[in-house]
């Protein structure tokens, strides 16, 4: 295993910034995710030039306070995990979270970092759907996706 | 399509919403007037003779023989929407279907799966699914003198504006699935006309028994509730995230699992009254 190289963020994502943190969305798998204060500064920091201890010290005096280096290296996993980083050629070392967190200790200085995500609906799963005893043409009208064909077809249950 | 086109149809209307243009042509003279009240809020007539979708309404007619029943069949372009021997259902399925088409076609508008009322000058925004219980919520916020705006969609235009989206609200009686319609006249309470700026928007669902204890939400993760409630996010990324960004600006968020939503009204409409006081002090 090599040691995590300099990552560089996907640049074909749309994102946009809500206080300190960062709305992204991955336009090739739709799905939204919320980077918090801490994630979205070292993201904005993946710039591919950058090693994980330089952005640490980049975040430290962005922040003000020091960052450890165990804080970028859990943002770039979590960042890996959601795919918002160009994937690296060759594997790189992951940090096991309990490990970061027992590194970091419990008095870190800056926020955690924490990425939230959701699959984007299609309009049909936010749309409200047909309930029992509904006229359906097909299962995927109705809420429990169940289309009986009786009485030219009725949602069962849901 | 042709087949559909053959038929002999007795009236046809072009319309207009959020700049989505549909057509409804029925086979039967006398029943566009049942479909006037189902078209989207705020529905003009168009002239024009291309429409994006194309509803054919075929009303079964003459006498059921033994053992056969006749059907009324609507059809959406040449999909078959709903099939069935009670007119009404029909209808409702064409409403049903139109709304969703328009939310998720137009352009001009965002919309979002959510119940909204208007309250001292804001919007107050119910993200959340079918059977989340955004409907009893809102009602429960005209009891105690918000303005109705929807229970099913919150509108929102480029400046991040809500604008009003009063169907008549559908409310499921005695926890059946069944919906019956009231409007807001008949439970009391005004419709709002004007676009408003999002104030709070509450992120619950109901749970019987729960108690109402909501914790504030950041506005990132907020935006990303709406999100998730957004028709035509998959379609329109761009703009949906422009519009969400606009709508958040000055919005509080909080969320959890409520009980009877009397409760859980009173507790956000006293929250929201005590941010007013702290933002004019």
């Amino acid at each position: 295993m090599k040691e995590r190289q300099s990552p560089r963020a996907r640049v074909d994502c749309l994102s946009r910034e809500f206080g300190n943190e960062v709305l992204v969305y991955d336009l090739q798998r739709d799905v939204g995710h919320c980077l918090n204060s801490t994630a979205a500064a070292a993201w904005k920091l993946c710039d591919g030039n950058r090693s994980p201890p330089q952005i640490a010290r980049t975040l430290s005096r962005q922040l003000s306070t020091r960052v450890d280096e165990v804080v970028v290296l859990l943002a770039l996993d979590q960042l890996a995990d959601a795919h918002l980083l160009v994937e690296p050629e060759v594997p790189v070392e992951r940090l096991s979270r309990r490990v970061a967190l027992r590194r970091i200790g419990i008095a870190a200085a800056v926020v955690l970092p924490l990425i939230t995500s959701i699959v984007a609906p299609t309009a049909a799963q936010t749309a409200s759907c047909l309930h029992n005893n509904q006229p359906c043409a097909n299962s995927a009208m109705c809420c429990s996706g169940i289309c009986l064909p009786i009485l030219g077809g009725r949602c069962f249950g849901g | 399509m042709k087949k559909l086109d053959r038929l002999d149809w007795a009236e046809r209307l072009t319309l207009s919403a959020f700049g989505v243009r549909a057509g409804v042509r029925v086979n039967v003279s006398g029943l566009l007037p049942r479909v006037l009240p189902l078209l989207p809020p705020g529905w003009t007539k168009s002239h024009r003779v291309i429409v994006e979708r194309l509803y054919s309404l075929v009303v079964a007619q003459g006498c059921e023989r033994a053992g056969m029943r006749r059907l009324h069949v609507l059809y959406a372009d040449t999909m078959t929407v709903a099939r069935d021997a009670a007119l009404d259902q029909v209808l409702a399925a064409l409403e049903t279907d139109l709304h969703r088409y328009t939310a998720e076609a137009t352009s001009d508008m965002t919309f979002l799966h959510a119940g909204v009322v208007g309250w001292q000058g804001r919007a107050m925004v119910f993200p959340g699914r079918t059977l989340s219980g955004k409907t009893t919520l809102v009602r429960e916020m005209l009891r105690l003198g918000a303005t109705y705006y929807s229970d099913e969609f919150a509108v929102v235009d480029n400046f991040g504006l809500v604008h009003p989206f009063a169907r008549p609200l559908g409310i499921r009686e005695d926890s059946s699935y069944a919906q019956t319609k009231y409007t807001a006249e008949r439970l009391g309470a005004a419709s709002g006309v004007k676009p408003l700026p999002m104030g709070m928007a509450v992120i619950c669902k109901y749970e019987a028994g729960a108690q109402w204890q909501p914790a504030p939400l950041s506005q990132g993760q907020g935006a990303l509730e709406l999100l998730a409630n957004s028709f035509a996010v998959r379609s329109q990324p761009h703009q949906t995230l422009r519009r969400l960004h606009n709508l958040v600006r000055h919005s509080v968020f909080i969320k959890g699992t409520r009980g009877e939503a009397h409760e859980a009204a009173a507790s956000i409409l006293n929250l929201s009254c005590a941010r007013e006081r702290l933002e004019t002090t």
